[in-house]
């Protein structure tokens, strides 16, 4: 494929109208495509061309919202993510993301998601209640503090490493990789105290021991994420913990006011002479 | 943290298979090889042999230990796979119980015969 | 308007055993799982062996013994020692990177993305390699040792 010549694809699509059908079942669409074409261009000229009632997210198309997750030759990618040269077929067979229910065609239903993810506590916690309701000043955190999370705060919460896990497939309350990462994510980050109120949640049977390190997760993440990096080292963290073995850490302190002002810079005067 | 420690203990009994059950393994298929170090171990699923290991307390402690770590790491795994198809949560403390149930069992039966054989 | 519920989607254990497109790890994670069970059902069975059988004198154990110089059956041990061969060391390789030691440190990540797996998979695939020279071992040992 060049960036001139078309190639005509055949679109295997997923389609499922919970109103009428019983179970979901493929349409075909041929889609014209070039280098440089992704998938989820693919869908939207169905859309627009083909048949308008076919239902899927999409916001960015760049790869940073995370709406378009879907299961691309039977792999989790994200449609705007993924170019259809790279597949070298001239069939693409697109559902929508496993593990997750389906509201319509090619729309997984998120809430599961969220719902996990909420239940980790997914914001910094302190002790120190009023500086959480009036904020006052910044926490100082180093750079090098910074590093030993700032890869998993890149999660857009697409859904795909649920939809890759072996685990998510059977076990209904599984945490699921990207709750258990963003657990993590928190616990590492200095400036957070919460660690002894999110270790009960992790540490469940449907919690992370159901984590068996297949590594789909990380492997199919569109964002280099590596979840499981973050479970595994909060699996490390909860054995220390277990055993004693952790260094009381002091979270990050708040940033004292500046001591030294500069001096106030004068009023110019003015350039347009008042009448 | 209950959970912590008994997957902890997954990991060390796994360890500790791994040793025993190494041994066990060398001792009853890698005659050819022994062979080659100078150990001579002889038909070690004959009678004599079996019996001649019976009687040492080594031996029988060795296969009692193993018993009880296999079935602890074993039983725990299979109740990790059978809990991932997530049952009701009377199903999961019903299975819990039985293979609790049939380890505690398997323990009993596994060490008597090796005790009444040591006892001779 | 009438509440539609959204359909579940689940892959059920077919997501346990069907690995796809996806790398090395998800394999020995299926074999992991494979290996552990098939060496539980050969416990129960050996269990049964060494005690109902081993208690009632030499008579009975010898016949045991007979019947398992049956070809399949040595089949069957050979899987068992490979299939402990195999969970052995690649549980070992768990417990090292389930404890975090041998994954690195989190980095920024930079496109082309390399996950922590990704980038250890020489050893994994050097684990691997030991796995295999082990299972030959015992192959020639069970072919030289009698068969």
């Amino acid at each position: 494929m060049t960036e001139d010549s078309t190639k005509r694809i055949t679109f295997k699509v997923q389609r499922y109208d919970p109103e009428q059908d019983s179970a979901p079942h493929f349409q075909e669409f041929t889609v014209p495509a070039s280098r440089g074409t992704t998938v989820l261009e693919g869908l939207i000229y169905i859309k627009e061309n083909l048949d308008s009632s076919l239902a899927f997210r999409t916001s960015c198309r760049m790869g940073i919202c995370g709406s378009c997750g879907m299961l691309i030759n039977n792999y989790p990618h994200l449609a705007c993510h993924t170019q259809i040269e790279e597949f070298h077929s001239d069939t693409l067979t697109v559902k929508s993301l496993p593990n997750l229910p389906i509201i319509k065609d090619l729309v997984p239903e998120l809430n599961p998601l969220f719902e996990n993810h909420k239940s980790v506590k997914p914001y910094i916690l302190r002790y120190d209640e009023e500086e959480m309701k009036e904020p006052t000043a910044e926490f100082a955190q180093t750079p090098q503090e910074l590093r030993s999370f700032l890869q998993f705060t890149y999660c857009v919460k697409c859904g795909i490493c649920v939809a890759a896990c072996p685990t998510a497939a059977s076990d209904k309350l599984f945490l699921g990789p990207q709750a258990l990462a963003q657990c993590y994510r928190y616990c590492a980050d200095n400036r957070d105290e919460g660690e002894q109120e999110r270790f009960p949640v992790a540490d469940t049977d449907h919690g992370i021991w159901h984590c068996h390190l297949a590594g789909a997760c990380s492997e199919a993440c569109p964002k280099g994420l590596d979840p499981a990096l973050a479970i595994q080292l909060l699996k490390r963290r909860l054995v220390s913990q277990a055993f004693g073995l952790r260094k009381k850490q002091q979270p990050a302190p708040l940033v004292s006011p500046p001591t030294e002002t500069k001096p106030k810079v004068p009023f110019p005067e003015f350039t347009v002479k008042q009448s | 943290m209950r959970n912590t420690y008994l997957w902890f203990l997954q990991l060390v009994t796994g360890v500790l298979i791994a040793v025993l059950l190494g041994i066990h393994m060398v001792i009853m298929h890698l005659d050819a090889i022994l062979g080659f170090f100078g150990v001579d171990v002889a038909e070690v699923t004959s009678w004599e042999s079996m019996v001649g290991r019976a009687i040492q307390g080594v031996w029988a402690g060795l296969y009692m230990a193993l018993l009880a770590v296999v079935l602890y790491h074993a039983l725990k795994g299979l109740r990790g796979i059978i809990l991932e198809s997530t049952p009701s949560a009377t199903t999961e403390r019903v299975v819990t119980w039985v293979i609790i149930a049939f380890g505690i069992v398997a323990f009993i039966g596994g060490t008597y015969v090796p005790l009444r054989l040591l006892a001779g | 308007m009438k509440q539609i519920q959204p359909r579940q989607n689940y892959l059920g254990p077919s997501g346990w055993v069907w690995a796809g497109k996806y790398k090395l790890e998800r394999y020995l994670y299926i074999l992991h799982r494979v290996t552990g069970l098939g060496i539980l059902l050969f416990l129960i069975i050996h269990l049964t062996m060494t005690t109902v059988f081993r208690i009632q004198g030499q008579d009975v154990w010898e016949a045991t013994i007979a019947l398992l110089r049956n070809p399949w059956f040595k089949i069957g041990e050979y899987l068992v020692c490979v299939a402990f061969v195999y969970h052995a060391l690649n549980g070992l390789r768990l417990i090292l990177q389930e404890l975090g030691f041998t994954m690195g440190r989190p980095t920024p990540p930079v496109y082309p993305y390399k996950d922590a797996l990704r980038k250890k998979r020489p050893w994994t695939i050097s684990l691997v390699a030991v796995i295999i020279i082990l299972a030959l071992v015992f192959f020639y040992d069970f072919i030289v040792g009698g068969w």
